[in-house]
């Protein structure tokens, strides 16, 4: 048993995972399919004891370090009886989203088998039983081909805005359940689940035809809990299972895509947050009322704004660095913008944001209200997932998690075009018609002065680009010296490196900087070579290890870091003021780098008034 | 509440009806005369405003899109409070669709406008084969608790117009337009809600 601490710490991003994935014999897949380990190894591994489970053992050595569970306490947990860990082929090559050619990941993976869960009080009666939720899946399952395809024909995409547009509203796969191949080789799974182990949300297959295994997950973590203690985390080979229990309400992703615990633990958060948004916390309440509550019902509806959430997981910063992020617009744009939001919050609304796709125009609260990054996030995803506030005016309750969990304001939503859009909160129900008075004044505004058509440009040209840098002359004298990249200094005014490709200057790929006061971020746009969503993917995961290793409780603060790997060299700059985390080419001169990124932040400092919104500042913690 | 002046009547309308029974579809194809095959779900309500003209009135529309699923049950009184018509909307090949109208309509003899026109709708007409509920059956339902039922088809605008139209029609005789006093207001705050609308 290790009481493990799942971040990569800074020096190790590469082999990580490879220790955690040592060689395995396909040939004992089938065995291991027979092999149900009684006890879910969990503690101690000397409590696998039984001599029926020898075969567990043989062929694979690295059983011990597979499972580990990060707990406050773990030696305290022990598993004695009924939940079995059981390892197949779970993790086929491909799954639907998350294509990785690896072969090997085949061999390492886990499953919580429903099958034999221990007799619990609660457990009983509903496998197979039935909400009444149905409609509103069903619907779904005609998309399911049309979307597979696009997204095939999307792999590689060019944009983050088509990497944001890959993703279709719907339920995925409500065909698939625990016993489906299929569903067994997604690779990130996520579920929500009551406390008495009744499903509320699966990302892939019908939750109720997942009760089964929802009960399992239950049982772990009630298992552990009946310990005096909780689980946090459990590795197996290179499946992550990370849970986060939330009153009533238990979250557990199991996942084998790499990521940080941290992260992954972030995200659950946010789906939880996602929840709230829809029906506040007093949710608590009808589980207090009466245990066994099916939730499902209250759902209907939602799952395009769920898997809206998680597809952004990977394609959203704001999701990992909490902070958000502004449409780039001229100072003075943004200020008579910011001046209507402001006269309209005088008026009564506690906050009006003006929004295109999920970037702020401009923002404004009422005294002493203010928003966190978080409820941005999850209004947006919302609003923009929701194909029905496109087709008029609408009237909604939501609730921000971060502002109060508990009670619901009254959201205004109208959208002026595909993009852009504004939301009016109120506290009052019955402040349509005031809401929808501050909207036409708006709309007036906008209007006038042309903001929407500026906006439109906006967006489709995009933000900052590493290839517009201005390059300092003197360091392009400079890196001659260094002679492992050939770096060409003989080059055009905006030096872009033939031999190491193509980029900005330096190998620049990409950066991402984070003003801490502002709780904004400006990240640059994606230019070759990290054009394909898969590649975009994999440069936001190598920036979520860096994020979490930087933000490391325990280790203190770190203030720079710089890592080398096969695919890119990462440079991540953390000052009282701002993080700034850079990509470039995994050959780029460290000097050089370090160099270009004084330069990212200057220029950042001279477009400070149009890439961010300034002094509005409802984000004061 | 709707109110009568030169001809020209406000009508505060609320839609309301089991999820998917079409409310949304019926809405879009009277307002915008468009159909999507797989309408998502409502958000809590959406508001459109359409007029019809009548005889000699004008009638303009006011229009709630109440969301049917479940969480936004308790929300409905702010929507058909004050309200002078109620489409309830159920699916013809659904019956569970069907009582869930009947209790909407319940409801709105219990907490509505006592003066309210309410209007059944059996929408999804064009899909006879997947028939559950007999026209008869609405029909009896619709007479005994007098609202006037008509089957819709959002898909191939059926009878949608009609419905609005019939509806605009009925208006007036429940509040006279030449009643120069204007008529009872029940529900103070809320008729003060739609008065200071400034939806063009």
């Amino acid at each position: 048993m290790t009481t493990s601490d799942s971040s990569s710490s800074p020096s190790s991003s590469g082999t990580e995972s490879a220790d955690l994935n040592p060689s395995s014999d396909p040939g004992t897949n089938s065995e291991r399919v027979q092999s149900q380990l009684e006890s879910m190894n969990l503690s101690q591994p000397s409590e696998v004891s039984d001599g029926s489970h020898t075969d567990y053992g043989g062929g694979d050595d690295d059983a011990e370090e597979e499972e580990e569970v990060a707990s406050a306490n773990g030696n305290e947990g022990g598993v004695s009886n009924g939940i079995s860990v059981r390892e197949d082929g779970l993790a086929g090559a491909s799954g639907e989203e998350e294509v990785e050619p690896s072969s090997s990941r085949a061999e390492h993976p886990v499953e919580m088998e429903a099958g034999e869960e221990p007799p619990s009080p609660t457990s009983s009666g509903y496998d197979g039983e039935r909400g009444s939720s149905g409609g509103a899946t069903s619907t779904y399952k005609a998309d399911d081909a049309s979307e597979d395809e696009i997204r095939e024909a999307n792999v590689d995409g060019d944009t983050a805005s088509q990497h944001e547009a890959a993703w279709l509203p719907g339920k995925r796969h409500v065909d698939e359940d625990d016993a489906s191949i299929s569903w067994r080789k997604r690779k990130k799974h996520f579920f929500i689940l009551s406390n008495s182990g009744k499903p509320i949300y699966s990302r892939y297959g019908d939750e109720h035809k997942l009760a089964g295994f929802s009960a399992t997950l239950q049982a772990i973590i009630s298992f552990v809990e009946n310990g005096g203690d909780r689980v946090n985390l459990v590795k197996a080979g290179k499946h992550q299972v990370v849970f986060l229990v939330k009153g009533p309400i238990y979250l557990v992703c199991i996942s084998c895509t790499d990521e940080t615990y941290e992260y992954l633990r972030g995200q659950l958060d946010l789906l939880y947050g996602q929840m709230i948004l829809i029906l506040t916390k007093s949710i608590d309440r009808c589980f207090e009322k009466n245990a066994k509550f099916d939730m499902t019902p209250l759902l209907g509806g939602t799952e395009a704004v769920f898997s809206s959430l998680v597809h952004s997981f990977s394609w959203n910063p704001a999701t990992f660095l909490h902070a958000y992020t502004c449409l780039p617009l001229p100072f003075a744009l943004r200020q008579s913008t910011g001046s209507i939001l402001q006269d309209v919050c005088a008026s009564g609304v506690l906050f009006a944001l003006l929004m295109c796709r999920h970037k702020v125009v401009s923002l404004s609260g009422a005294q002493k209200a203010s928003l966190h990054p978080d409820d941005l996030l999850l209004l947006s995803n919302f609003v923009m997932s929701s194909e029905s506030f496109r087709t008029s005016e609408s009237f909604s309750p939501i609730c921000l998690p971060r502002y109060n969990p508990q009670a619901f304001l009254h959201a205004y939503v109208h959208f002026f075009d595909d993009d852009t859009y504004v939301m009016l909160l109120t506290t009052r129900s019955d402040a349509f018609y005031h809401l929808k008075d501050c909207r036409i004044r708006i709309e007036a505004v906008l209007l006038k002065s042309n903001i929407l058509s500026t906006v439109q440009r906006s967006i489709a040209e995009g933000g900052m680009r590493v290839e517009d840098l201005p390059i300092d002359r003197r360091l392009r004298q400079k890196p001659s010296s260094t002679s492992n990249q050939g770096q060409d200094t003989s080059g055009p005014e905006r030096l872009r490196d033939v031999s190491v490709g193509t980029g900005g200057p330096f190998g620049l790929w990409h950066f991402m900087y984070r003003s801490i006061y502002l709780d904004q971020y400006i990240s640059s746009e994606f230019s070759p070579p990290v054009t394909t969503h898969r590649q975009q993917k994999s440069l936001y995961r190598a920036y979520q290890k860096l994020y979490a290793s930087m933000h490391e409780k325990g280790l203190g603060p770190h203030k720079t870091q710089y890592r080398r790997d096969e695919n890119y060299s990462l440079l991540c700059w953390v000052t009282p003021d701002f993080e700034l985390y850079a990509a470039f080419d995994p050959l780029a001169d460290k000097a050089m780098a370090i160099k270009m990124c004084n330069q990212v932040c200057q220029r950042v400092k001279e477009l400070e008034n149009e890439v961010f919104l300034q002094g509005a500042s409802p984000f004061s913690w | 509440m709707a109110s009568a002046g030169n001809k020209n009547i406000n009508a505060k309308l609320v839609l309301l009806g089991d999820v998917g029974a079409g409310k949304s579809s019926l809405v879009l194809r009277f307002v915008k005369d468009q159909f999507v095959e797989f309408q998502e779900s409502t958000i809590g309500a959406a508001f459109f405003s359409q007029t019809l003209a009548v005889n000699d009135a004008t009638v303009k529309f006011e229009i709630w899109d109440t969301a049917g699923q479940e969480r936004y049950h308790s929300l409905a009184p702010m929507y058909y409070r004050g309200a002078a018509a109620a489409i309830i909307v159920f699916d013809i090949t659904n019956q569970a669709s069907f009582e869930r109208a009947k209790k909407w309509v319940q409801e709105l003899q219990a907490q509505g406008n006592p003066n309210m026109v309410m209007a059944l709708a059996g929408n999804k007409a064009d899909l006879l084969d997947a028939r559950k509920v007999s026209a008869e059956e609405a029909e009896q339902y619709a007479q005994e608790n007098s609202l006037f039922f008509m089957e819709t088809s959002a898909k191939t605008a059926t009878n949608v117009k009609d419905i609005f139209y019939e509806i605009a029609k009925r208006l007036p005789r429940v509040q006279p337009a030449e009643n120069p006093t204007g008529m009872v207001l029940p529900n103070g705050p809320a008729a003060t809600a739609v008065n200071s609308s400034c939806c063009a």
